[in-house]
């Protein structure tokens, strides 16, 4: 009976879960381009946007059957070792996500970038892959799902919150190529300069359409303004400074480079999938407004989940701040992300540096994150591995 | 009308000018947002350091392994660390001038922030509207005073802060300002809490008191006093007055584990629990549980069950004359081992042994002992080896459970079972009985209620910093000459979040109209 829930805990895991996420993610980011054109376009858009919703409404329920059926195989809440964490991560980031842009900034089309970190998260959650088990008597009790239930709620909305800074960033460069090359050559056309020779390749069937063929020709300069290149490469450095914990800590090189390379090859993937989107995202003061709204509260939360970390230390180690490898990087995610805060209310700072600043925040934590548990072994060691 | 410009003071010259220039420029310096984010970024880079950088206080043996060139990046690259102090970043010179540098920046921030912020709460009255807006008004059949009157009513009804201009002042209006005081002010007490926090930090470190001792099943315990803990850190400010005086004895000891090898999660431990009696200076004595999680509280006191180890009691008997019996504390290894060291000074020459024990050692067919690594003592085997020769007490510095072998010589090694005894040469050792012991802290921190009230602090004022949201909003409603009917609007404009402003400038019209 328990084995056959542990069974079933893991299907709905994997590949159902993942699968409805990505599957919903598509979906939605397909709605997104078909939300700009002609009505028959919106018409599919629109359904295209219903299909999705719904996908990812059944991921949502796959993704809490899964919670709950892994609780109660193992007769506990699934917040023990790093593959829960991080599926609970996935899950806070996607609802919390989700609901924050559909009901309440009703940026309801932004929902599949949302869609595709959770599936991001959940398959990244699958490298980290415990069976289910019981847990040690020292973490059984109420501290524990006070504290580490806020903590991994702040990390899912840190996580979208990292979503709406990449975005932004993607869509301030876009931008300022194309404004740019358009005071630079044409003088104020709304054609920008990088998109006349991508007009030479827009389909003869499309002239005599004018509207059609400057918003064809703007997206492409858009695109064009993001050097697929060097975003590929950066992205792949980028990733590199979080991954290479798999290079030391993998039980082989084998798995450990196939690690490495299925995190950074995946997020690259993602990177360059934004890129293509980046002429449907909204304005760059749309998405650094969602960074900052997502990043405050969730900062809020961690401080919070830090504070009862640092009260259950005082009740259960004796002592209630050791410096401990988990506790220096809780700080210093702390700090960092204070640090992007202060940024945005500085002038001079705000706008790209204070979202770099954000973006390495997050690096930070999922830096922390995995470097206190599989580097350095400190209390806080639970990997379960 | 604009107050006047103050004018500069005139320029300071001579030795006395450079340095009163010198200090306003440095004010002028840790005023700045960028210095600020410059010594937050300092201090990140320094944490990141200690994560990466095994801590002297946290990982003595691992920061050694990496001194002597088995772990880590190698003695050259370790000797730097050590020169830089990235051993014990938070014990250094640098993270405390660091320290200074941040409260420094933040003290020069706060001071002009706190005056603005005063003078804002005391005078500040929302600006008048000198226009109205380029917008479609709404029209109704009410009295322009009706209208202003009503809105006046509903924002004073919903927290606003409201204005009415005298007549003539300004058109005909109501003016609002709202979350004036609490952004800022939320962003002044969560800055200011770190004061609290900081000075809690720093008294705790002069009053707390933190000992530990050991205590062996049934046998007698210890006092509260300076001279009965095994390892004793006071604050400076701790004296031997301040101890409570009471008596702990370890009653008994519950631990267990998942012993069936196939479980999921097998050898875990499933409990670990004492049972304590405590006999106060002056009271009733009692018992008491301590457990994980679980710390007994002893007129201010708190006792934490740290670690655990078996205890046997070992007899080493030369030449007819008892040199050793008592009780000697095994520490668990990470290989699960527990190792432990009798050390007899009193034989001569002297006797040592090395002690292993492993608790669950089921005897083979061929009647040898089979070791294992399970924790659980139902058949105990010691291993031993004994030493003979000088073993350099007080000479070098050594742990209780080892041995310093330089000057020794092996006399052999065998298996012990509780009740059994040896003789080699003229040593006879005698395994008695089998106890456990417990590790017990007892730590007094009187400043952990200011560290609460401190992160309380920081949290209310958190909220309000990042969720509160100025915002003015201004309802004008004139008589329109040709209709005679009253244009009415309603509009404003927030300084943070104005998304939020929206909704909430949608709700205000439709109040202010009665139309809600």
């Amino acid at each position: 009976m328990v084995t056959d829930l542990a069974a079933l805990s893991r299907v709905l895991y994997s590949p159902t879960t993942i699968a409805l996420y990505f599957a919903a993610a598509f979906t939605l980011l397909y709605a997104l381009t078909m939300s700009v054109g002609r009505h028959d376009q919106q018409r599919r858009g629109e359904l295209a946007r219903r299909v999705g919703g719904g996908l990812a409404v059944a991921g949502i329920t796959t993704h809490v059957a899964h919670e709950i059926t892994r609780g109660i195989a193992q007769q506990r809440l699934p917040l023990g070792n790093m593959f829960e964490v991080t599926s609970l991560m996935a899950l806070v980031g996607v609802v919390a996500g989700l609901s924050y842009l559909t009901w309440i900034r009703r940026r309801g089309d932004l929902n599949g970038f949302v869609l595709l970190l959770g599936g991001l998260l959940m398959a990244f959650a699958g490298l980290l892959y415990a069976e289910p088990g019981p847990l040690m008597p020292i973490l059984d009790t109420w501290w524990r799902p006070f504290h580490v239930s806020l903590l991994v709620t702040a990390m899912g909305i840190f996580a979208a919150g990292f979503v709406f800074n990449a975005l932004f960033l993607l869509r301030d460069t876009a931008e300022l190529s194309v404004a740019g090359a358009r005071t630079a050559t044409t003088r104020g056309s709304t054609v920008g300069a990088a998109s006349i020779e991508d007009l030479d390749d827009i389909d003869a069937a499309l002239e005599g359409d004018d509207d059609r063929v400057h918003d064809v020709a703007y997206r492409a300069a858009l695109r064009a303004g993001v050097p697929a290149g060097r975003l590929a490469v950066g992205t792949f450095v980028g990733a590199s400074t979080v991954s290479w914990v798999f290079l030391t800590s993998a039980p082989d090189t084998a798995s450990g480079l196939a690690r490495f390379f299925s995190i950074n090859l995946a997020l690259v993937a993602a990177a360059l999938l934004a890129r293509w989107l980046v002429p449907f995202v909204p304005s760059t003061v749309t998405l650094d407004g969602l960074a900052h709204r997502t990043i405050a509260f969730a900062f809020i939360l961690w401080t919070v989940g830090t504070i009862a970390g640092a009260m259950w230390a005082e009740q259960s180690w004796g002592r209630f701040w050791g410096w401990d490898p988990k506790e220096t990087g809780a700080f210093l995610t702390w700090v960092a992300y204070a640090g992007y805060l202060h940024a945005r209310a500085t002038r001079g700072i705000k706008g790209r540096p204070a979202a770099w600043i954000g973006i390495g925040a997050f690096v930070v934590m999922m830096g922390t994150y995995l470097i206190a548990n599989y580097v350095i072994v400190g209390l806080h060691s639970y990997a379960g591995l | 009308m604009n107050p006047a410009v103050r004018r500069r003071a005139a320029r300071r010259s001579g030795p006395i000018g450079f340095v009163i220039e010198s200090v306003v420029m440095g004010w002028r310096w840790l005023v700045r947002m960028r210095t600020a984010l410059l010594l937050l970024g300092i201090l990140a880079l320094m944490t990141a350091v200690a994560t990466a950088v095994p801590q002297y206080p946290n990982v003595p043996g691992t920061v050694e392994a990496w001194l002597a060139g088995d772990q880590g990046p190698g003695t050259t690259v370790s000797q730097a660390l050590l020169w830089i102090g990235a051993f014990d970043v938070y014990g250094s010179t640098l993270f405390l001038m660091l320290l200074f540098a941040l409260f420094l920046s933040l003290t020069a921030c706060l001071i002009p922030r706190i005056r603005a912020w005063l003078r804002l709460v005391r005078w500040s009255q929302p600006p008048l509207a000198r226009h109205r807006p380029d917008e479609v008004p709404d029209v109704v059949d009410e009295d322009p005073d009706v209208v202003l009157d009503r809105a006046e009513r509903v924002l004073r009804a919903a927290h606003w802060r409201v204005r009415r201009p005298e007549a003539g002042e300004a058109p005909p209006q109501v003016a609002a300002e709202r979350g004036l005081w609490s952004r800022e002010g939320g962003s002044l007490v969560f800055h200011l809490s770190f004061y609290v926090l900081l000075i809690a930090i720093v008294a705790g470190q002069l009053l707390t008191f933190e000992g530990q001792r050991g205590v062996i099943e049934g046998e007698p315990g210890f006092a509260d006093t300076e001279m009965s803990y095994w390892s004793y850190r006071p604050g400076r400010w701790f004296t031997s007055d301040d101890h409570a005086g009471w008596r702990l004895d370890l009653e008994a000891f519950t631990v267990d584990w998942i012993r069936d090898p196939t479980a999921p999660g097998a050898g875990q431990p499933t409990e670990f629990r004492s049972r304590v009696a405590v006999t106060p200076v002056d009271g009733e004595p009692f018992t008491a549980e301590v457990a994980g999680n679980e710390p007994l509280v002893v007129d201010g006191r708190k006792i934490h069950q740290l670690d655990w180890g078996y205890a046997p009691y070992l007899e080493v008997v030369v030449d007819g004359e008892v040199v050793h019996a008592a009780f000697i504390t095994t520490v668990a290894g990470d290989d699960g081992i527990f190792r432990g060291a009798v050390k007899a000074p009193a034989a001569e020459p002297d006797v040592g042994l090395a002690v292993e024990l492993y608790p669950y050692a089921p005897d083979g067919d061929d009647g040898i002992p089979r070791l294992t690594g399970a924790p659980w003592a139902d058949a105990p085997v010691i291993v031993y080896e004994q030493w003979r020769g000088d073993l350099q007490l007080g000479a070098t510095q050594q742990l209780v459970t080892e041995l310093d072998t330089t000057a020794l010589t092996s006399q052999g090694w065998g298996f012990l079972r509780p009740g059994q005894d040896v003789t080699i040469d003229d040593v006879t050792l005698r395994f008695v009985e089998l106890k456990r012991w417990v590790g017990f802290q007892v730590s007094h921190r009187p400043q952990i209620p200011w560290l609460l009230g401190g992160s309380a602090l920081l949290v209310a004022g958190l909220i309000p910093a990042l969720y509160a949201s100025r915002r003015r909003l201004w309802v004008t409603a004139v008589r329109d000459p040709e209709t005679g009917r009253t244009l009415v609007h309603v509009f404003g404009r927030a300084f943070q979040r104005p998304e939020a402003f929206a909704v909430e400038r949608a709700r205000m019209r439709a109040a202010v109209l009665d139309r809600s």
